[in-house]
């Protein structure tokens, strides 16, 4: 992302910000959450999620716990399938295959399963 | 081995008839022609995929227009790899200072290469800039981009014709279809 974000000479920055979710009961801060881009220029943040279902689901969470405690807040979650149409529209096979087969991440031929976190997650994308 | 292109059997389903894009290029080119009464209006394309609409929007446009071409790489260009960055690949062939602009795109998702685009003519000085997309896919926006002319709001679907490629093919087709997953699963 961060080369795409480069080539469209759009401004960046990685993790700049950390936003605090929970506290205990003294007040100390038990959970944050860091997106992982900030875009300047934009106003938005990204967070990427080319993770198993189990933590797609844990990162939803958190995003909507935060946009309750920050509803100003411009955050764009980026899904696999998300990467998915950003490879294919750039004709990027060879990365979607190193993005696709790390440990951890998506897993070839599951991918149904694990992106179906995000609306339509069936789809193929542009 | 390379899977061989059947223009018929490798669309899954048809979006956007031949007609429905005939008629809607229609209503287009009235508004556009209503908003620039009386002004003469320089329609900028940008290559490859806007072409065919280009073409037809033109010609249903009633106000003096003048037309220029653009190509900007596309990241993931082989052309491109060297720098890094996007590049200007087919400027302007003449000034758009002072000049009512009109961006004519086949398709806005990310917004990245329109948003890049924008402030490169913006630099050029024209009187106005406006935008008019044939697509407008906004499940994949990342730049929030004010579009004034929509021929068709899409899901989030792979989609190929009347311009769009996928691999450099389709673009010849005189619909918007949206491809069958296996063509390019089975390409990688």
């Amino acid at each position: 992302m961060a080369r795409i974000l480069d080539f469209y000479q759009v401004r960046w920055e990685y993790e700049p910000h950390t936003f605090p979710i929970l506290w205990n009961l003294d007040g100390a801060v038990v959970e944050s959450f860091s997106p992982d881009f900030w875009l300047p220029d934009l106003d938005l943040y990204l967070e990427m999620t080319t993770l198993r279902q189990k933590l797609v689901r844990k990162k939803n969470r958190k995003l909507r716990r935060v946009l309750e405690l920050y509803p100003d807040l411009r955050v764009k979650l980026f899904y696999a399938r998300d990467f998915r149409a950003l490879m294919l529209k750039y004709g990027k096979f060879a990365l979607y295959g190193e993005l696709s087969g790390t440990s951890g991440q998506v897993v070839p031929g599951r991918d149904a399963e694990t992106t179906a976190a995000g609306p339509d997650a069936d789809e193929a994308e542009r | 081995m390379v899977r061989p292109i059947d223009l018929a059997a490798d669309i899954g389903e048809i979006l956007v008839t031949e007609e429905a894009l005939q008629a809607r290029i229609r209503e287009l080119g009235s508004q556009v022609s209503a908003d620039y009464a009386g002004r003469p209006l320089t329609l900028v394309s940008v290559l490859k995929g806007a072409l065919p609409f280009m073409a037809d929007l033109m010609r249903r446009i009633t106000v003096p227009v003048r037309i220029d071409l653009m190509e900007v790489s596309s990241y993931g260009g082989t052309s491109t790899e060297s720098s890094g960055l996007v590049r200007i690949l087919k400027d302007l062939s003449a000034t758009i200072e002072g000049e009512d602009v009109l961006i004519v795109e086949d398709i806005i998702d990310t917004g990245l290469t329109l948003n890049y685009l924008l402030r490169y003519l913006r630099g050029k000085n024209p009187r106005s800039l406006r935008i008019c997309t044939l697509l407008d896919k906004p499940a994949r926006r990342l730049v929030d981009i004010s579009v004034d002319y929509v021929g068709f709001t899409i899901p989030d679907q792979f989609v190929v014709g009347y311009g769009l490629d996928y691999g450099e093919y389709y673009r010849n087709l005189s619909f918007v279809g949206v491809l069958r997953p296996e063509v390019y699963t089975d390409a990688g």
